[in-house]
């Protein structure tokens, strides 16, 4: 997928972030340097507007939820072409699978990584249900892992026999 | 006291906001537009939409309202007019709203027609470089003024303050929720309602007018 994000390949853990950071597990004290509410907040705007459908594509919703970040637009709108080119339809897969947490009471926190795309099979988006992605956290997610792999370098010309 | 210093000061800080980022969410300082909606979902609670009212958005931005109100509640006649301290603000809500019928925009910090309802969303919230006294006093002008010019109802949000032993985010006012709605029902002799839990870390405070007997 590194050949939809070109040099912003950079930021591709930045964009993770930011959806991880939204969809998190709520801070329990009301501390307001947390400028997010985490997945209360993501669940109550489910309720009110089912952003996440079997009929919108994630990309959609993560472009109404500003998960692209807000400093770099170029950076932006290859993320979002990133999501709507995952194989497999996975960028509707993606939509569904948080549609159907978000049915559950209560919803699991998510979690957004990458995997490697070029080993055998895993060319696809990887959803595992109550899952444990961070070791660290005793905490169960739905964890949603995008296929990348890096893009590949132009190749390089060929010097002139003299 | 004179709050011409504090309204500069936000109209400075909200004309920065949509130069920067224009007409959307961010120009309006909110993370994005759902989040902006469900404070309107809020503060909406006030009106009674099975007949045809008036409206006053005070600190309306570029109107983002009224995009809300013609999906949601289409159906109702609203007579809206919005408020904004930012002239900036205001020549793009004019702009993006020419050709809307019963909307109009007016330049100041108090709407100068009454209305059946108003509402105003995060204009409590930025407080910058003023000391909490004259921040109090801005929000309390301004809750009479909204008084004033509502003949039903109107409703306001705030954020939450941080339990204790957390610090404030500078910068920025919180408030008790008791603390505002004691204020309306002593000063207004109006109901009030608090609204919260609904996922961001703010409450929506209702004022009614209570019905003449």
């Amino acid at each position: 997928m590194g050949a939809f994000m070109k040099e912003d390949d950079i930021y591709i853990g930045t964009f993770l972030d930011l959806f991880n950071i939204r969809f998190a597990p709520t801070p329990s004290s009301a501390d307001a340097m947390t400028v997010f509410g985490g997945i209360d907040e993501i669940t109550a705007l489910q309720g009110e507007f089912g952003i996440f459908s079997s009929k919108r594509p994630f990309s959609a919703s993560a472009a109404l939820l500003g998960l692209g970040g807000i400093h770099k637009a170029l950076a932006k709108n290859r993320w979002l072409e990133l999501l709507r080119n995952l194989p497999d339809n996975g960028d509707q897969q993606i939509a569904d699978a948080l549609a159907a947490n978000f049915r559950k009471k209560p919803p699991l926190p998510c979690y957004m990584r990458a995997h490697d795309a070029r080993i055998k099979g895993e060319n696809r988006v990887i959803i595992i249900e109550s899952d444990a992605p961070l070791f660290y956290l005793e905490q169960k997610y739905l964890t949603i892992s995008l296929p990348m792999a890096p893009r590949r370098q132009p190749a390089k010309k060929k010097a002139k026999k003299k | 006291m004179d709050l011409t210093a504090v309204h500069t000061g936000i109209s400075d800080y909200y004309t920065a906001k949509i130069r920067k980022f224009g007409a959307t969410p961010l120009g309006v300082d909110w993370t994005c537009l759902p989040t902006q909606e469900l404070r309107f979902v809020q503060l909406l609670k006030v009106c009674d939409f099975t007949s045809p009212l008036s409206l006053n958005d005070l600190g309306c931005g570029y109107g983002a309202l009224l995009s809300y109100l013609d999906r949601r509640h289409a159906g109702c006649p609203i007579d809206y007019v919005g408020v904004d301290i930012s002239q900036a603000m205001l020549r793009r809500a004019r702009r993006l709203w020419r050709n809307r019928r019963n909307a109009s925009f007016i330049h100041g910090h108090a709407s100068p027609r009454p209305a059946d309802y108003s509402i105003a969303s995060g204009i409590f919230n930025v407080q910058l470089g003023q000391p909490p006294d004259v921040w109090e006093r801005f929000i309390a002008t301004t809750l009479d003024q909204l008084h004033r010019t509502s003949r039903r109802g109107f409703s306001v949000n705030f954020m939450r303050a941080p339990t204790a032993g957390t610090p404030e985010r500078k910068g920025l006012y919180s408030a008790e929720p008791e603390q505002w709605a004691r204020y309306c029902a002593a000063q207004f002799g109006a109901t009030t309602e608090m609204l919260d839990g609904y996922g961001l870390r703010e409450f929506t405070l209702i004022v009614r007018r209570r019905p003449v007997s």
